[in-house]
């Protein structure tokens, strides 16, 4: 798709202002070293992008995503120590496994909505746990997997990248989240996704209209699926390992809270802002103090309570937020 | 067969404590449409509580006093930050509580430290007794005994006295329940503050049988939620039958194929929100619109 950027309506000037700037993050001073913190950012940016699908476009409550997150790193791995060892193979694998998932998921709460939807989707997300947790032969159960490394990529013969170090990996990360996060903005701008936004304003209208509402929720959580594994597969090449803790439920509100705390839902960047600013303080705080998580949980309180529609609505003066 | 009995046994006792706190959680659930992260918490608070004051006060005065401090610690919550979530998109107080939960384990791992105690159970509940079928731990009977009972008294209260029948209106048709003249915010402080002493006595009981440690609360939860779904949101009865559905199937599954354990409940979710979609004796509610 390189050369369909050129088209009028598939890249607004904020979105190339986001690609420069993490572009040209490497070499900023003073934080441009932190090149690992800024993968992670990339890499949590597109997770958060993408679960802002059905979150910001859809108004679905799910709190169940870090499952297909975990879902796609546990896959990159697997299929890098069982399989054959590469970039790509395990990258498709995380994208088609929590595609899957997702579909199979998303069939059970399409027809759902509020807090039916909410519960059911963290029950359900909590299954994985355990199989990543007891299914040791396949999964390392709880040491997880390690010893993933980054392989070359490129044509043979002609090109070869080496991804090890940590420049080309963050590049590397970039061209995905850059690749995906213009997919997703036409996704969101397409026929389907309207459908996806009148389907928040108001289901029952949408349905009067003649859409079947729950095929369109469905598609969106499958998207989001597949776009959180993605996001799981790069994170594993990363640490070079997939443990238990990616599947953890507080994963799902992390991802919840980056969306939020930016402003995802009045605006298509907000999710990247919050996993900045979310990537940077957890980082921050667990350095200096021990009990960071009491920080933490009150910051959720204090974002959720008074700048519910986030930063970027607090900046463009929108006080509507879903959440009331 | 022994062996089988005392699994079924436990699994009965656990599904006991398990509909006990899943209760509470359906109840604030049902009445303020809040899915509470903090139920946990609520739960911990209780073993923790207990725990401290046994030493001074003894098990029966600890089982008395540590629910009613969690009460008080429930209602500070719902006063100071809950109660603004009541009417509001489901995601709102789920996350609030999720911040609150989040921030309240790190409270309880500064004040009571980062490992876990063994709690005792009290000397004359010490031993086993002989049923005539078989020979069980007399501290899980008593449990048993003690959770029933709790769950008689909900029961009681919420069917049989002139409050029960608000709490009950006030659920399907908050509005209306206002313009009879009752105080809503009065009654959801109160409904807060009932499941919040089901979770602390809860938490009191299971302290000898589990121990003690700071992730317990969120170790609760994932069952709760699962038995209120699988039961049906708000239903009482759903969520005892439930309860004991997960207690039972976790437990005896132990027996036969260890690993699946944890995962046999959730299975048994899936499978039966497939043919039934609000769960085992779910109705049709407002929670769906």
């Amino acid at each position: 798709m390189g050369s369909g950027t050129k088209r009028k309506g598939w890249a607004t000037g904020p979105m190339w202002g986001v690609f420069l700037l993490f572009a040209l993050f490497p070499y900023m001073p003073f934080i441009g070293k932190y090149l690992s913190l800024g993968t992670e950012v990339l890499i949590w940016s597109l997770f958060a992008l993408g679960f802002n699908i059905l979150l910001g476009y859809t108004g679905l409550p799910s709190f169940g995503h870090g499952a297909f997150f975990g879902i796609g790193a546990y896959a990159a791995g697997i299929y890098f120590l069982r399989i054959s060892k590469g970039v790509w193979g395990p990258l498709l694998l995380s994208v088609v496994v929590a595609g899957v998932f997702a579909a199979l998921i998303g069939f059970l709460v399409a027809r759902k909505r509020g807090i039916y939807f909410a519960l059911i989707t963290i029950a359900v997300s909590q299954v994985f746990y355990f199989i990543a947790f007891r299914w040791d032969e396949f999964t390392g159960g709880e040491t997880g997997l390690s010893g993933i490394d980054r392989m070359d990529v490129g044509l043979p013969g002609l090109l070869q990248i080496k991804l090890a170090g940590p420049l080309a990996y963050y590049y590397f990360v970039l061209v995905v989240f850059a690749l995906c996060t213009l997919l997703i903005w036409r996704i969101v701008h397409s026929p389907f996704g309207k459908v996806l936004q009148a389907i928040r304003e108001n289901e029952v209208r949408a349905s009067y209209l003649g859409y079947r509402t729950a095929a369109y929720k469905w598609g969106a959580f499958a998207i989001s699926g597949l776009f959180s594994g993605l996001a799981g597969g790069l994170y594993t090449l990363l640490i070079n390992a997939a443990f238990a803790g990616v599947l953890d439920w507080t994963q799902s509100g992390n991802v919840v809270m980056m969306t939020l705390l930016g402003g995802g839902t009045v605006n298509f960047f907000g999710p990247i802002l919050g996993a900045a600013i979310f990537i940077v303080s957890r980082d921050l705080l667990s350095a200096y103090w021990e009990s960071w998580m009491l920080v933490y949980g009150m910051i959720f309180v204090l974002v959720i309570l008074f700048i519910p529609s986030g930063i970027l609505g607090l900046i463009g003066g929108r006080k509507q937020t879903i959440l009331r | 067969m022994t062996e089988l009995l005392s699994f079924t046994m436990n699994g009965l006792v656990l599904g006991l404590l398990f509909a006990l706190v899943a209760l509470g959680f359906t109840l604030i659930l049902g009445v303020m449409q809040v899915i509470n992260f903090t139920h946990g918490i609520l739960f911990a608070l209780g073993a923790y509580f207990a725990f401290s004051m046994q030493r001074y006060v003894g098990f029966w005065f600890a089982l008395l006093l540590a629910p009613l401090l969690v009460g008080v610690v429930g209602l500070i919550l719902e006063r100071l930050v809950i109660h603004r979530t009541y009417g509001g998109n489901p995601l709102f107080g789920l996350l609030l509580t999720f911040g609150l939960a989040t921030a309240l384990e790190e409270v309880i791992r500064m004040v009571w430290g980062k490992t876990g105690y063994s709690v005792a159970a009290p000397k004359f509940a010490a031993g086993s007794l002989d049923l005539g079928f078989m020979i069980y731990s007399k501290y899980r009977l008593i449990l048993a005994v003690l959770a029933l009972v709790v769950i008689l008294l909900v029961w009681l209260f919420l069917e049989k006295t002139p409050y029960g029948a608000i709490i009950k209106a006030g659920a399907s048709d908050a509005e209306m329940v206002m313009a009879l003249g009752k105080n809503l915010p009065r009654m959801r402080s109160f409904v807060f503050v009932i499941g919040a002493i089901l979770a602390g006595v809860a938490g009191v009981i299971a302290a000898p049988i589990w121990s003690v440690r700071p992730t317990m609360g969120t170790a609760i939860l994932m069952p709760a939620m699962i038995i209120v779904v699988l039961g049906g949101i708000g239903s009482f009865w759903g969520s005892i039958l439930a309860g004991l559905i997960v207690g039972l199937s976790t437990s005896i599954s132990v027996m036969f194929w260890a690993r699946i354990s944890d995962i046999i409940p959730f299975v048994i979710l899936i499978c039966v929100l497939l043919f039934r979609p609000r769960g085992l004796m779910g109705e049709k509610s407002i929670l769906e619109v």
